[in-house]
């Protein structure tokens, strides 16, 4: 259905009532008149290219680059020997800019050159000539944990770029008092977030050293830092721009590091802009998908179905390098232990080395991928015990006033509605005996604080120009999420003008505050508030100067500056009045907001985000058994996302997402032969297409949070990480077997009812 | 590289001539890729002799250069040849449907074009033209000459247009396809049947089933099968059993294993061969 025709929907205004504007970038794609990183063009500019290793493993004896540097066009030719030796990383320093002596994937970066297009770039690549001694490689984690396995890093011994071992209560004693103990396998394979545009960036280096970078980034600010440190400039000589984005889904955070670094030494090396893009081929062979997963978990219940503990087993594939994988294993591990209240937790989970694809981080950070299983697996106790899958649910799950068994405050949370709500849009109690229904729930930080627990907020400023317009600066990023719609809103209505009246400036780290950027759904949560604060402030600002022009108190009230006798000022009067007493000055209102700090301790128990966010989704699908082929009918999506300010974007997001998640549960999905990427385009990496997507029924059930602004709460994660739980249990309900693996498919559901698997 | 479009068949005719041979005719060009492009390309979609739809006597003809949609959308295709009707109504997407034609898919030569396989299935002749202007017809299963590989030089000959004969009384014929996704992917397998009943009981049948070899297959153990049966449960399950086991086909990573294609081929030949009776008997 049509979003502007369901009931009760209301594109133009939200629940309070007030206007929203979707921000200014919404208008400009939608004309195809935005600007991408890939339309890029300097004056000048050279064009820069990879030279990737053929081999998984292999050592790099020679390298001979005469050929390369002697052809037309070519302007330089890098190799690790021309370059400090300087490793660096997000998590690990495990990366260096050009592989030195040994290779470690099929994709590694070798040499990189620059000509004067691509065409001349291209044959420098060919007239590289590089001397290979391969090296025997391990694909499977499994294999990498083997005694005596070839190791990927000296400095990980045993390969094992990341471990952890968690317990929280007593495990052992739950165990042994439940009246029943289920388990179960799963896994999960690497995927790509697929963002429509392929990393572009162009990278300039001036005389004095300052170097820009023109990238569209979810994190621009903390990859400065990267770039800065690896390339042993001062942080203030780098800038980046960012260009419109044509999606992150997470994949942008850092974006692709290497790219960055090798075009700015280009640069640096040849005095031009050198401009470098990926191929969609190389977005998928060498492109950072998120992590792949095995998890065996246990669960132990009483007759009741009162959940007692959980155990679990992880083994995440790192690649062969690491960036955020750390992170997504934490999350990947832990999150889904705060859906419900589940006092006894025991964890181990490690991070392998693997000749393989590095990976890094995607939208929901692995907690869909543990979603998958923990769902599943309470439908497995819920069939063991005679319940019923929602009320198992709806009598385990987290409320309002909680402290999760990881020390998580929740604040505010309305998950036993939105369960009860999309069991209803579903149609549970009137289930059609001739499909399968499944129904799972999902938290997600909103606002997580564990990437910097000293930097914990945001910062934004609020100038009043001289023509009466408000220009605000942030440094978060909109990649399609509505942040800047969000913002315009938000200081519009602090400042009761018209959303038309704003202009916002947030792409450009040469003048807007620093930022952690579009990252653990803090965009609105965090940013937002910094930008409501800073709107008063200005607004504060404007009456001040007002009343010190009129010689007696102004006040603002509804837009307007008046007077006690009820004369009005124009607010271009006052930001002129104050810019010419100040000889250049502007109104600039600041706001600095900086959440409560964190305790965790060193086994992270404790209140790691602002706030948290909570969804509920049923699904219907329908399963031919004869093939296995299935139908997905429909996903009742609810969300508990605080106040939703617009409407419209929100549900957009929870449209994307839920496709998505689609995607994640029933298509995608890495496939290798010995270290090779298979998948890689998108004819053979499929991502659902319209009709793949089923009618998705979108619902909000507006909860007031403490903490954001105006109440609101993150919405672009969590929408992605009920889904694949829903379908995996929708899909058991109507083929009587389980899939165990992702993505589900036509033949696994059929192979399952062949074996007559009754995993149930 | 060049690429002309082509207004009218001397034209194009002329082109082919000129080039000695490093010309190719192209239809639509949703396949045609980047990597190893032709050096001179004619395009001949909107060649006005190779278009349209025309219904004779004792015959159907369809031009090699009508879209998949137009073909989808018309009333005398859904009536006389409805396997070929479905086959163009799923083919790739709406885009690849608007430009893609049916004689460029057949002379693509993928082993498992939906519309091919519809036409093979269909007993459709293909009409030839060459360079000097004598034409010659071939079945559409004869113009394959190996994997994605057509026996028709398209420098030296223009596929013209497709025959087939409507369907007579008591006939019909359906199309299925079975495919990761909704749009957009390879089939697994694809399936199309024709097939004429008298008094209930089965006297004609051809029965495709794609991809198995370079060019859509036929079952010709199936058909005898169904030749002179009457359908029923019985034949039905033999159906399905006899297709699985006639004809070999390969698994590969990226789209299903060799036991579950094989077991499609079963499933499919046996619900498509039903689809075709049902619509035989309506016919009758």
């Amino acid at each position: 259905m049509p979003i502007d025709k369901e009931k009760g929907f209301d594109a133009k205004n939200n629940s309070s009532g007030a206007t929203v504007n979707q921000g200014p970038d919404v208008w400009a794609k939608a004309a195809g008149r935005a600007l991408y990183g890939i339309d890029l063009q300097l004056p000048g500019m050279l064009y820069g290219k990879i030279l990737r290793s053929p081999h998984p493993h292999a050592r790099i004896k020679a390298i001979d680059t005469a050929e390369a540097d002697a052809l037309p066009g070519v302007r330089a030719v890098l190799t690790a020997s021309d370059i400090k030796k300087k490793r660096y990383g997000i998590v690990v320093q495990d990366e260096l800019p050009l592989a030195y002596d040994r290779v470690r994937y099929i994709g590694d970066e070798v040499a990189a050159v620059a000509a004067v297009d691509e065409k001349s770039a291209s044959r420098a690549l060919e007239a590289l000539n590089v001397e290979y001694e391969p090296l025997s490689a391990v694909f499977e984690p499994k294999a990498a944990l083997a005694q005596g396995a070839v190791q990927i890093h000296d400095q990980f011994p045993g390969n094992i770029a990341w471990q952890r071992e968690l317990e929280r209560g007593n495990p052992d004693r739950a165990f042994k008092e439940a009246d029943l103990v289920v388990e179960n396998s799963f896994s999960i394979p690497s995927v790509h977030p697929t963002y429509l545009e392929p990393i572009a960036c162009v990278a300039s280096s001036d005389y004095p050293g300052n170097l820009t970078i023109h990238t569209a980034l979810q994190s621009p600010d903390i990859v400065r830092d990267i770039i800065a440190g690896a390339l042993e400039l001062p942080f203030s000589k780098v800038r980046i721009v960012g260009p419109v984005m044509g999606g992150g889904f997470g994949g942008r955070v850092y974006g692709n590091l290497k790219l960055y670094l090798l075009s700015s030494l280009l640069s640096q090396f040849t005095g031009l802009p050198v401009k470098m893009q990926l191929s969609r081929e190389e977005e998928f062979c060498i492109g950072r998908p998120m992590i792949a997963a095995e998890l065996k978990i246990k669960m132990a219940l009483r007759s009741d179905g009162t959940f007692l503990a959980r155990e679990s087993e992880i083994v995440t594939d790192n690649g062969a390098y690491s960036a955020q994988a750390p992170w997504v294993s934490k999350t990947l591990s832990e999150r889904n232990d705060s859906v419900y209240r589940i006092p006894n937790i025991r964890t181990r989970a490690c991070l392998v080395y693997t000749n393989k694809v590095p990976t890094a981080q995607y939208r929901a950070y692995g907690n869909q991928a543990a979603n998958f299983a923990c769902e599943s697996l309470i439908d497995q106790a819920a069939e063991k015990l005679g319940l019923d899958p929602l009320q198992i649910r709806l009598n385990n799950c987290t409320q309002a006033g909680d402290t999760t068994v990881h020390g998580l405050k929740i604040k505010s949370c309305a998950l036993k509605d939105c369960l009860k709500e999309a069991a209803a849009k579903i149609g549970w109690s009137n289930r059609n005996k001739n499909c399968g229904y499944g129904i799972s729930a999902g938290i997600h930080a909103s606002g997580s604080l564990v990437a910097n627990k000293d930097f914990r907020g945001a910062s934004a400023r609020a100038v009043l120009e001289l023509d009466g317009r408000v220009t605000l600066f942030s440094g978060e990023q909109d990649y399609g999420q509505g942040t800047y719609g969000a913002f315009t809103n938000i200081a519009a209505g602090v400042l009761e003008l018209d959303p038309d009246l704003f202009s916002l400036n947030c792409r450009d780290s040469l003048i807007t505050p620093y930022s952690q950027g579009a990252l653990a759904n803090r965009q609105t949560t965090i940013g937002g508030r910094a930008v409501q604060l800073a709107a008063a402030d200005l607004k504060k600002l404007i009456e001040e100067a007002a009343s010190e022009m009129a010689g007696e108190p102004v006040r603002m009230e509804k837009g307007r500056l008046k007077s006690n006798d009820g004369s009005i000022m124009e607010l271009a009067a006052v930001a002129v009045y104050y810019h010419n007493r100040t000889s250049g000055l502007t109104l600039t209102g600041e706001g600095s907001y900086v959440p409560p700090p964190v305790e965790y301790d060193e086994t992270s128990y404790g209140n790691i985000s602002v706030t948290y966010s909570f969804a509920a989704h049923a699904a219907e699908v329908e399963v031919d058994r004869e093939t296995g082929a299935f139908t997905i009918k429909r996903i009742a999506s609810v969300h508990d996302s605080g106040r939703i300010i617009n409407p419209l974007a929100a549900r957009g997001q929870v449209y994307g997402g839920v496709a998505q998640g689609v995607g994640f549960s029933c298509y995608e999905g890495y496939l290798f032969d010995r270290g090779r990427v298979v998948s890689k385009t998108l004819a053979d990496y499929r991502i659902p297409t319209a009709l793949d997507v089923p009618h998705i029924a979108c619902c909000f059930i507006e909860t007031t949070d403490p903490e954001g602004p105006l109440g609101v709460k993150g919405l672009g994660e969590v929408v992605q990480v009920p889904v694949p739980g829903a379908l995996a249990n929708a899909v058991a309900d109507a083929a009587g077997v389980r899939v165990t693996e992702l993505p589900i498919t036509a033949e696994k559901i059929y192979r399952a009812i062949s074996k007559g698997e009754c995993a149930r | 590289m060049s690429y002309t479009i082509a207004s009218n068949l001397k034209q194009a005719i002329k082109i082919l001539k000129e080039s000695d041979g490093k010309a190719q005719v192209i239809a639509g060009a949703t396949d045609l890729f980047l990597e190893n492009l032709p050096s001179e390309l004619v395009d001949v979609s909107a060649v006005p002799e190779i278009l349209g739809i025309t219904r004779g006597k004792d015959f159907l003809s369809i031009g090699a250069g009508v879209t998949h949609a137009e073909a989808a959308a018309s009333s005398v295709i859904r009536s006389e040849a409805e396997a070929l009707s479905e086959a163009c109504r799923i083919v790739g997407s709406p885009q690849v449907r608007n430009m893609g034609t049916l004689g460029g898919n057949v002379i693509n030569a993928a082993p498992a074009a939906d519309a091919a396989v519809a036409l093979v299935a269909l007993g459709a002749k293909a009409v030839l033209t060459d360079l000097y202007g004598s034409s010659r017809e071939a079945f559409v299963v004869d113009l394959y000459g190996g994997y994605n590989r057509s026996s028709v030089d398209s420098s030296a000959e223009i596929l013209m247009r497709f025959l087939l004969k409507p369907a007579q009384r008591g006939e019909g014929s359906a199309f299925l396809r079975f495919a990761p996704r909704a749009a957009l992917a390879l089939p697994l397998v694809n399936a199309a049947a024709r097939i004429r009943v008298e008094q209930s009981l089965i006297k004609e049948a051809r029965i495709v089933i794609a991809p198995a070899k370079p060019a859509p297959t036929r079952l010709l153990e199936t058909e005898k099968l169904l030749l002179g049966a009457k359908p029923g449960l019985d034949l039905w399950q033999k159906v399905k059993s006899t297709a699985s086991s006639e004809i070999e086909v390969r698994g590969s990573m990226l789209r299903c294993s060799e036991e579950y294609r094989c077991h499609l081929v079963g499933v499919l030949a046996r619900r498509v061969s039903q689809q075709a009776v049902v619509r035989a008997m309506e016919a009758e």
